[in-house]
């Protein structure tokens, strides 16, 4: 019987060797351990032995037996390891396949900009106004220090309504328009439409502009350029140099135009630049008296500045649209790269 | 306004390349629009004199010439040019030149004989079209000397860019004057010297002004006996180089003179006056006038005219007459110097469609003092060099003298507004190099060359821009901010277009403004009243004619060219006014309106998850969601009758019996209008009425700790039956156990009888207080099932 059960471990140990798959195991440990399995029917043998036999042999038979349940187990868990291994090998997957993108949409380059030049003037105190963009010739012109019979209103190519209705050229005439409702101190921004008899690569007849006017009892042109230092450095990035040159404008007195470093070349000179090293981003000026005196404001007491800058021109910059056109034709092919 | 670098040199001392004084000007608020280099490729090309003519021994259309160049011995050039001859002035191009043709000369044997350089035609040197021979020059050129020297061409022009307000600077006094300004350097005036003759002008002349509010002054002078000429070649050049064309001697004195300090002149040829004297008036009605462009104008009385005793000879301030021009034949003439009323030119330019040098300035309101010193030159060089004798006095009539402008400036006041601390000393300095008088109590006297100035402002104006505005510091604002208006409309905006873009939507922005077919394209009725659309009296074309009264007609041609593109997933909008005419005011309202288009398929168009045609469902759950998101939940949709939309599949939504807006399939006509090869589908909802209705704000509901139970359920019905009958019902049966209801399935087709359809609902069920039980549910969706049975024909499909 020693010999049986000596025999039958070293066969199942050897039967277990050859193993390869859990479905053999099972087989193998039914071989063994089943109730009609060999080591079952010697141990049921054991009956049979003398009582002197019985503890030498139940040992023995328990060892045995314990020894094959590790070695089955052993086995067991390294095919189970395997099987996963070769379960999850055989599901790779080909992961050049294109993900499932969420089908977002876009807002307009031109809202993005404007959303980000808003945003800027918020934090510095600005709050947002608006106007009508079909206005009368007086908050557009006349109230703007522009009289009618002026070579100043060339400035401006207009398109009419009727004589004294017309698609507003720019969002100043919400200057007028709020100074008339408010008293000081103002600090406003004015995003919207406006309109001009232009066409060409960089106007359109239809266009965007954002109005600044900010009114106190003490303000000075050096806080002009504070201010839009202050945008140009948050738009353009840090490095962005600022350039204010002598200009005219009838409703901004002393006015200016200003510049930006180049973007592209950061002012050494190249085609986008006209190989000056400045790109002009806005017109701006301190508040004309005239202007307030339209607004009822009292000229003595109060000083101010405005400034407005194009959108398109911004967002031509910022994203290096060469004609400025491309904004309003809505391809989704071009609308799709922002 | 052009100026040449060597001409403005005679004003002013300056050192300066043309590109770092265009710079200087542009921070003065001068632009150069660009820099014109004259005289280039005439590197090496000098003025020579033929002293000597030979016959080349062996060809007999060439010669040899020994050429003085300047140097200590002539050289020998071979030439073939008919008019070489001995004392001949031409240009030598020497040895190493390049030429603008960009001929290289070089020594060279031509038939054996040596040639050391080449005597040049004006198109060999790409100066002139004169190809008939060698470039003559004045005998008493410097022999010798560079070519461009010679004849002025060492020289830039600069292209500027003056701002209306500044009339002063559109002359060469006005841009020295600039210069002078910012580099501390004398302006130098010409020195004027009129030698007058014995005759008296008045018995000569008259001059009456009939309209002085339009003519404040006018001045005329007499000069009789002149040769009408070519101009001396320096002054044709001179004016050249500016771009104006030489005409005769007096009229190019007139250029040179308006150019030089800035104030329009006219000379008539005096004969061709009636009575010989001047009347300045209203043209009559109905008046016409020949102007030297040879064309008819007709006059209308708010023009005014120069006139001699019996009709118009010149539109004053714009253009002078074809009659009264000076000619070859022209021996005396009489000379304007006049002053006119700004806005009346400028009407008169604009009516007529004229824009001259002379309306240019006038309307830009040019010199009333400036009359006098501009006319005396004129008289002094037209005697000089068209001879003559100048009449004794000048007719000056000044109905409108003004007395000079004088403002008060406060020191304090100027660095109190730009934010500085310029010296006192500093601001009189600066407003003295620009011609202003300051007295020591800053009382400052204006030129009056400067109709722009006339108060402080404009004086702090002057002193920033000569101190430099690169010198202002930059500083923060440091006032209260002042409180902040309602913001409920941006925000709701930005809310709804949030909404979009993250429903697949791509935000467009159109012109406002389209053709009058666009509102045919999209099928409205002529009674419309979006057909009430505003019209532009001068549009860019008819594409932009009309005001959009709704964005429809754009966001269609936006999908028609992305179609055109082959672009197969549009899902458009667009956030916009559009105009509607009002009636009691003058100005439209301006409402706001939010549109969209759904045109080809949805989806991600990739491995499982592929395109899908869109359909109407997609542009109501657009439009659902948009109500969801401005928390409008009590809202009505109906069948419409809109003509854009397909008869059978569109809807109008409303709002607390106030329409919203429409959405639904584009009808197949407005399709093919815009040639779109798919289904489109729309949307256009009214901002305004949204806004009204909307409610951002939200209170939170708290939510059951309890876990629903899903329950699905399936019904064969008549395929008429509105899918919102089942769901009302299921609602209504259900109480408040009942969370949500959600159709996962419509079906038509083999496994339903002909005329039915089976819904599939998902049924929610939950309590805020316990946890149901399955018989709890039971009980409930049994009851359902009953009703739909019962009340809606509904057989329950397992
Ligand atoms: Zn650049």
């Amino acid at each position: 019987m020693q010999e049986e059960l000596k025999k039958i471990e070293a066969e199942a140990l050897s039967e277990l060797q050859a193993v390869a798959n859990s479905a053999d195991l099972e087989e193998l440990r039914i071989k063994y351990f089943g109730r009609k399995g060999r080591l079952s029917t010697v141990m049921r043998g054991m009956g049979k032995l003398s009582a002197a036999e019985r503890p030498v042999i139940g040992k023995l038979a328990n060892e045995v037996r314990g020894n094959l349940t590790t070695a089955f187990e052993e086995v067991g868990e390294k095919l189970a390891r395997q099987e996963r291994e070769n379960q999850l090998a055989m599901e790779a997957i080909d992961i050049t396949l294109p993900g499932r993108r969420p089908q977002l949409g876009v807002k307009h380059p031109i809202t993005q900009t404007l959303e980000r030049i808003q945003q800027i003037f918020r934090g510095m105190g600005f709050h947002v106004a608006d106007g009508p963009e079909i206005e009368h010739e007086y908050y557009n012109f006349d109230a703007l220090n522009t009289p009618a019979d002026h070579p100043a209103r060339d400035l401006q190519d207009t398109l009419y309504i009727t004589d004294e209705v017309l698609l507003r050229t720019h969002t100043s005439p919400v200057q007028v328009r709020f100074m008339e409702k408010h008293a000081p101190p103002v600090r406003i921004i004015v995003p919207g439409k406006a309109y001009r008899h232009d066409y060409d690569v960089s106007h359109t007849p239809t266009f965007h502009q954002v109005e600044g006017l900010l009114v106190d009892y003490h303000v000075t042109f050096s806080e002009l350029k504070g201010v839009l230092h202050s945008f140009a450095r948050q738009m353009f990035g840090d490095q962005t140099d600022m350039r204010f040159r002598p200009h005219f404008f009838p409703f901004t007195e002393p006015s200016a135009e200003v510049d930006i470093s180049c973007t592209v070349c950061s002012g050494s000179g190249c085609r986008t630049c006209s190989g000056s090293g400045w790109l002009e981003i806005l017109g701006a000026g301190a508040v004309d008296p005239n202007v307030f005196e339209y607004a009822n404001y009292n000229p003595d007491e109060v000083t101010g500045f405005a400034f407005g800058m194009g959108v398109e021109r911004i967002a031509s910059i910022r994203y290096g649209i060469p004609d400025i056109r491309a904004l309003y034709e809505n391809d989704l092919r071009f609308l799709r790269q922002f | 306004m052009n100026v040449s670098i060597n001409w403005l040199k005679e004003y002013i001392d300056f050192d300066l390349s043309p590109e770092t004084l265009a710079d200087r000007l542009l921070m003065l608020g001068v632009e150069t629009e660009s820099i014109k280099q004259l005289g280039e490729g005439l590197d090496g090309v000098v003025v020579g004199r033929i002293n000597a003519v030979r016959n080349h021994p062996n060809a007999n259309k060439l010669v040899l010439c020994d050429v003085d160049v300047g140097k200590s011995a002539d050289v020998q050039i071979v030439c073939g040019a008919p008019n070489a001859r001995e004392g001949l002035v031409a240009p030598v191009a020497l040895v190493g030149a390049k030429l603008a043709t960009s001929l290289k000369i070089e020594a060279a044997k031509i038939r054996a004989e040596e040639s050391h350089g080449m005597l040049c035609s004006e198109t060999e040197l790409g100066i002139g079209e004169d190809t008939s021979g060698l470039m003559e020059l004045s005998d008493d050129s410097p022999i010798g000397a560079p070519l461009a020297a010679a004849l002025g061409l060492d020289d830039a022009v600069l292209e500027l860019e003056i701002t209306p307000n500044r009339p002063d600077c559109l002359s060469m006094i006005g841009i020295a004057r600039e210069i002078g300004a910012e580099t501390g350097n004398p302006v130098k005036l010409p020195s004027v010297h009129v030698k007058e003759g014995t005759a008296n002008v008045q018995e000569l002349t008259s001059v009456s002004i009939d309209a002085p509010e339009l003519c404040p002054r006018y001045a005329a002078r007499v000069i009789r006996g002149v040769t009408v000429a070519p101009s001396p070649k320096w002054l044709q050049r001179k004016l050249e180089s500016i771009g104006v064309g030489a005409v005769n001697n007096v009229v190019d004195i007139t250029n040179f003179v308006l150019m030089e300090c800035g104030h329009p002149l006219h000379a008539f040829d005096y004969h061709k006056l009636a009575e010989n004297r001047i009347v300045v008036r209203r043209a009559a009605p109905h008046e016409t006038l020949t102007t030297i462009d040879k064309t008819e104008r007709n006059l209308t009385s708010d023009m005014l005219v120069i006139a001699d005793a019996e009709k118009p000879v010149a539109l004053a301030g714009v253009m002078g007459g074809f009659d009264s021009e000076i000619s070859d034949q022209t021996v005396d003439v009489l000379l304007e110097s006049a002053h006119f009323h700004p806005p009346s030119i400028r009407k008169t330019s604009k009516a007529l469609g004229m824009h001259t040098e002379a309306s240019h300035r006038f309307e830009r309101d040019a010199d009333p003092e400036g009359v006098i010193s501009a006319i005396n030159r004129a008289a002094q060089l037209i005697a000089e060099l068209a001879g003559g004798e100048i009449a004794r006095g000048i007719v000056d009539v000044y109905p409108g003298r003004q007395t000079p402008v004088q403002v008060k400036l406060r020191p304090e006041r100027v660095n109190f507004v730009l934010g500085t601390e310029i010296s006192s000393d500093k601001m009189t300095e600066i407003l003295t190099r620009l011609g202003f008088n300051v007295s020591s109590t800053f009382e400052v006297t204006v030129p009056t060359f400067r109709p722009d100035v006339s108060r402080e402002i404009d004086l702090i104006e002057e002193i920033a821009r000569v101190y430099g505005y690169d010198r202002i510091p930059t500083t923060m604002p440091t006032g209260d901010i002042p409180t902040a208006p309602s913001t409920a409309i941006s925000e709701l905006r930005e809310r709804v277009r949030d909404y979009l873009v993250a429903s697949e939507m791509m935000e467009a922005i159109n012109y406002s403004f389209y053709d009058a077919q666009s509102l045919d394209r999209i099928r409205l009725e002529t009674s419309d009243r979006a057909r009430d659309a505003l019209e532009i009296r001068n549009p860019l074309s008819e594409d932009m004619s009309i005001m959009r009264t709704t964005l429809i007609p754009s966001l269609l041609e936006n999908a028609q060219r992305n179609r055109n593109y082959r672009v197969e997933n549009i899902q458009l909008f667009e956030i916009s006014r559009v105009f509607v005419p009002s009636g009691d005011s003058e100005l439209p309202n301006e409402p706001e309106r939010v549109s969209g288009v759904i045109a080809g398929n949805v989806g991600a168009g990739v491995h499982g998850d592929p395109y899908r045609a869109a359909d109407f469902f997609d542009t109501k759950g657009i439009v659902e969601g948009l109500l969801n998101v401005c928390g409008i939940s009590d809202y009505a949709i109906a069948t419409t009758r809109h003509p854009v939309l397909h008869p059978g599949r569109n809807a109008a939504v409303s709002v607390n019996g106030e329409s919203l807006g429409i959405f639904g399939e584009v009808h197949p006509e407005v399709l093919e209008s815009y040639d779109l090869g798919y289904k489109a589908y729309l949307f256009e909802l009214d901002f305004e009425v949204l806004a009204g209705a909307a409610d951002l704000t939200r209170r939170v509901e708290p939510i059951s700790i309890y876990p629903s139970v899903n329950r699905d359920l399936a019904i064969v019905v008549d395929a008429e039956l509105p899918a919102s009958s089942p769901v009302e019902l299921i609602r209504s049966s259900g109480g408040a156990l009942v969370k949500s209801v959600r159709l996962f399935d419509l079906y038509i087709g083999d496994q339903v009888p002909d005329g039915k359809k089976s819904l599939a609902y998902a049924i929610e069920y939950s309590s805020s207080t316990e946890t149901l039980t399955d018989e709890q549910v039971d009980r409930v969706h049994e009851k359902i099932v009953k009703r739909l049975g019962a009340e809606l024909g509904g057989e329950l499909r397992s």
